[in-house]
């Protein structure tokens, strides 16, 4: 039936995690101290590089990649728990985190013996920093009609083309990119390939694109005839389409769907609790109804990836409800607590993260395929597409 | 999910397939109780779930409940199985055998006001299929603890009343008669609380079925030279009720798992959390589910004739039903306020 496709098969977290949880909850509580809330509030935005080393040395990264090329070997729940701690805390994750949630699994799973013993140790210790080339100026949503080129010559790969909306590529040591290696064949889904590719070479120059907010944390990146070494290619030739389709259930189905809002729904508790009216008390309580739901849905996804289960159409409804949750929350966060949102240093903590948040929320729904994507591919698994 | 469970949501799922179409579902409608429907239901021991085998019972757990009682839903069940599987568990509580007939439930906790020489007076309390009761079903507070009273409905007159969805909701007006008096280790307001669990998994279920109808509808008729289907807008309302559909769904088995494992008991973190969230998600997710699903039939919905709003009449029923978003969105409102930001994180983790 088609209603059973889209049930969401409970998973209950083990109690054998707790411990783990209370230690990456110890550690944070720690490291956290000094970050001021509206610092929290970018999470998984925020680039800082001795926290991701530090998280590394703590063995949290990189935990579900295979243990013979330098992995920690565990499960995707013991990496949940780690990585929903990490969000509901507002830790700096945008170092590490492209790494650790996909580009490390995509390297694990179709990387080559090369990069597998070169990457994942880095991966693993928080050293690397990643970064995504997909969209390209004419090609956005509709990913599929990427133009830029990766041509065989006899002493590599010669890249030209341009990638744009690329987040980090200006601190990121590599990029993992989608280009396109056959002009001729019939469907525009075949034909690409995805490369390893060293930022750090020639003919590759990002320039940070500022933001609606003034900061430059997405870029255009420019490939002018980089030659990139011919076992750059991840996976087969031609492949590209399906494993960037892989790539992207494991981008979509995660704790940040929900939790990068989260300091906000803390904060609006603690500035509201003094109001004791029913209005208020339930409008907060809806909101956590939807993390209660929202995070028994995300842990089944993970619970799909564990067993190897294709996640893309559970994956596309928590992204998509995800953004209808956390978009919702800075406007009823103005409404309750009645405060105006202001611009970091000014007006307190509160006003703060709403400002950001505010200002952030658009994006939410693009990053990471738009919403309008995600519905598609929801029609898709309803058979109507 | 186990073997036992797919099964039983299998056999469960043709029984109510077979036995209700929309013209039955009418005919019910108008004459009331589906006398055959509900001896096949006790024949098969479904309502009796969670009782053990020396009641006649599957000994099953709250995880194996949910697909009958989402079932009920799908199928717009016109039948107090979802009450029968509460008033079974919590007689089971008490040792107690319920006898042969139809259980209903006292939805609210009885007082020393409502006893009177070994009766029971409900007031204007509401109970769902009260006429059709044998007995009913619910708790008191004693001295120490809680009670388990069951009482007769046998010649009593009830004011006869529906809800949205006409399903009996009736209130006694005069006294009844107690049967069994026992001491239940329950907490005295379980009633209410599972109550409104049974009531998030009923969405669950209608709601699927709103779906599956709006997509088959979209496939099927045609405007402007192509099926509803191929339009872009009616594929964006249709994915939006499916992850509706879905969330409410998700919420609601993920509660009754959490019931197993964590019980109802004041005196710890049970799974108190988990029912609210259910019933406020399911409560919240009633508008879209059908909204967008009369949305999507367009006029044909709006009809008698066509079956749609047997689903959504129970759907509008049951978001108020022991409690909507109002009541539960409170609860859980208090719960993160008491505990403060930070710690709503521990509780939600838990």
């Amino acid at each position: 039936m088609l209603t059973e496709k889209l049930h969401f098969e409970p998973y209950e977290l083990p109690a054998s995690l707790t411990p783990l949880r209370e230690a990456v909850r110890d550690f944070l509580a720690q490291e956290l101290q000094s970050h001021s809330l509206v610092q929290r509030s970018n999470s998984w935005d925020a680039y800082d590089p001795k926290f991701s080393a530090k998280l590394g040395a703590k063995g949290w990264l990189g935990m579900t990649l295979p243990e013979q090329y330098g992995g920690h070997g565990r499960s995707a729940f013991e990496r949940y728990v780690v990585t929903e701690e990490c969000l509901a805390a507002g830790a700096p994750a945008g170092f590490h985190w492209i790494a650790d949630r996909q580009s490390g699994p995509l390297i694990a799973r179709y990387g080559s013996e090369t990069q597998k013993a070169e990457l994942i140790p880095k991966i693993t210790a928080g050293e690397a920093c990643f970064c995504l080339g997909m969209s390209e100026p004419n090609s956005g949503s509709d990913l599929a009609s990427v133009k830029s080129r990766a041509k065989r010559v006899t002493d590599g790969w010669l890249v030209n083309g341009t990638k744009v909306w690329t987040t980090a590529a200006h601190q990121a040591h590599y990029m993992i990119g989608l280009f396109r290696t056959d002009n001729g064949s019939d469907s525009k889904h075949s034909g690409l390939s995805q490369f390893l590719i060293d930022m750090n070479k020639e003919g590759i120059t990002p320039r940070p694109i500022k933001d609606l907010t003034g900061r430059r944390h997405f870029n255009e990146v420019s490939f002018e005839n980089a030659l990139l070494p011919l076992d750059s290619l991840i996976g087969e030739e031609g492949q590209g389409w399906k494993q960037v389709t892989e790539e992207l259930a494991f981008e979509r189905s995660g704790p940040e769907r929900y939790l990068s809002c989260f300091v906000l729904l803390t904060q609006l508790i603690d500035v509201v609790k003094d109001d004791l009216s029913s209005a208020t008390m339930a409008r907060i309580g809806s909101q956590i109804a939807w993390v209660a739901t929202l995070r028994n849905m995300s842990i089944s996804v993970a619970g799909l990836l564990n067993e190897g289960q294709d996640p893309t159409l559970a994956a596309a409804i928590v992204k998509d409800l995800g953004c209808q949750f956390e978009q919702g929350l800075p406007s009823l966060a103005q409404e309750l607590a009645q405060l105006r949102p202001t611009l970091e240093g000014h007006g307190i903590d509160y006003q703060q993260v709403l400002g950001n948040l505010v200002q952030l929320a658009p994006s939410f729904s693009l990053r990471g395929g738009t919403s309008e994507i995600m519905r598609g591919i929801i029609a898709r698994g309803l058979e109507v597409r | 999910m186990n073997e036992i469970r797919n099964i039983l949501r299998e056999s469960v799922n043709r029984l109510f397939s077979d036995a209700l179409d929309w013209e039955t579902l009418s005919s019910i409608e108008e004459n009331g109780w589906p006398e055959e429907l509900w001896r096949q239901v006790t024949e098969q021991g479904i309502h009796l779930v969670l009782a053990d085998e020396a009641s006649g019972g599957m000994q099953g757990v709250w995880a194996d409940a949910y697909p009958i009682i989402r079932a009920c839903g799908q199928h717009a069940v016109p039948l107090p199985i979802p009450e029968a599987i509460v008033a079974s568990w919590l007689a089971q509580q008490a040792g107690y055998t319920l006898p042969d007939g139809v259980p209903g439930l006292i939805p609210q906790p009885l007082t020393s006001k409502n006893f009177t020489a070994g009766k029971i007076t409900l007031g204007e309390m509401v109970v769902p299929w009260g006429r059709n009761a044998t007995y009913l079903v619910g708790l008191s507070s004693a001295q120490e603890g809680s009670e388990l009273i069951v009482a007769l409905t046998k010649d009593t007159s009830c004011k006869e009343a529906y809800n949205l969805g006409l399903d009996p909701r009736d209130e006694f007006t005069s006294p009844l008669p107690i049967l069994a008096r026992l001491p239940i280790d329950v907490e005295i307001d379980v009633v209410h609380w599972l109550g409104a669990m049974i009531r998030a998994a009923q969405i669950a279920g209608a709601g699927a079925t709103c779906l599956e109808l709006a997509v088959n509808y979209s496939c099927e008729r045609e405007q402007f030279g192509k099926t509803l289907s191929r339009f872009q807008v009616i594929q964006h309302h249709l994915a939006d009720l499916a992850g509706t559909m879905a969330s409410v769904d998700a919420m609601s088995a993920a509660t009754f798992q959490t019931l197993d494992r964590l019980g109802m008991s004041n005196q710890r973190r049970d799974a108190r959390f988990e029912i609210a969230a259910a019933k406020c998600r399911a409560s919240e997710g009633v508008d879209k589910l059908t909204g967008l699903s009369h949305q999507v039939h367009g006029a044909i919905g709006f009809t008698y004739e066509y079956g749609l709003h047997f689903f959504t009449r129970k759907l509008w029923a049951w978001r108020a039903e022991f409690g909507g978003v109002a009541e539960w969105g409170e609860y859980l409102g208090r719960v993160a306020c008491d505990r403060g930001g930070e710690k709503i994180w521990h509780t939600i983790t838990e």
